[in-house]
């Protein structure tokens, strides 16, 4: 069987991808999971005596905290199979990856294991969010500096 | 089936019945206060503390018009600022101002409490983290 051949039939066989199912699952689920980090703020802005400007440490915090427990207990894999980037993209997906890196490397010990790997995922969204803030600041700057937006 | 039909229909219930622009405190002016929020057509809903020569605005933005919040707050400050020169003025188009705002309102506070109250506010809003 030539080369062309097999990636032919490999072609058909292949069941096709439910793209539209899919979007549809991560945007309903991604909304649910935002819907939530909407209520965890105004919670702090009724509660407690945050703003709308300051709430958002405290939710993001929150939410971080709430996705570590799920994927302590095993629920936010079946979470993450079902929606797929629904639930990786919103803040909750940060915490999924630091807890789940620190559970498969618990085996290798804590300092080395736990500590070493911890970032392992996200360490590229702790560089490229700092990178990428210092550079939407550097940006800013010049464009005030130069007068054309105001702080 | 009906369950969502009825909580459907007592939150449409609930918005049609709130008082929209509410102005609570020493009567000083209260309906020229209400006119001059009602000209800006973006403001949703408003609730004006009025404390001897201090002034609580909070108002809530409509939602395509929340992009330029902090320009819209500016503005009205400047309007107000400019309309009542002898008075300290302060707009904030806050979530927490504004329930805050309506809590004095709901609860009667009293006047002693009230400039105090005003204060702390406006120290509030002005936090950046």
């Amino acid at each position: 069987m030539e080369k062309e051949q097999y990636q032919q039939l490999e072609q058909n066989v292949t069941p096709k991808p439910p793209y539209l199912k899919n979007v549809a699952k991560a945007f309903f689920v991604g909304g649910f999971i935002c819907a939530i980090g909407q209520a965890v703020s105004l919670f702090y802005i009724i509660f407690f005596n945050f703003t709308e400007a300051t709430a958002g440490n405290p939710t993001v915090a929150t939410m971080v905290f709430f996705a570590m427990i799920l994927t302590g207990l095993g629920l936010y894999k079946r979470i993450g199979q079902f929606a797929g980037a629904g639930s990786a993209v919103p803040v909750t997906g940060f915490g999924n990856a630091v807890i789940s890196a620190a559970i498969e490397h618990r085996s290798e010990g804590l300092v080395l294991g736990v500590g070493g790997n911890l970032f392992k995922l996200a360490g590229s969204v702790v560089l490229f969010g700092v990178v990428s803030a210092f550079f939407v600041a550097l940006i800013k700057y010049i464009l005030v500096t130069i007068g054309v937006v105001s702080w | 089936m009906t369950l969502p039909l009825l909580v459907v229909l007592s939150l449409l219930n609930g918005c049609a019945e709130k008082e929209k622009f509410i102005v609570y405190g020493s009567p000083q002016n209260e309906s020229e206060v209400e006119t001059l929020i009602k000209e800006e057509d973006y403001v949703d809903r408003s609730t004006v503390i009025q404390y001897d020569d201090s002034m609580l605005i909070a108002v809530q933005i409509k939602p395509w018009e929340k992009w330029k919040k902090t320009k819209l707050e500016k503005k009205l400050q400047k309007k107000f600022e400019e309309k009542y020169p002898n008075k300290e003025v302060f707009v904030s188009a806050d979530y927490k101002i504004f329930y805050e705002a309506n809590k004095i309102k709901k609860d009667q506070m009293e006047d002693n409490k009230l400039s105090d109250k005003i204060t702390e506010l406006k120290e509030l809003a002005k936090e950046e983290t």
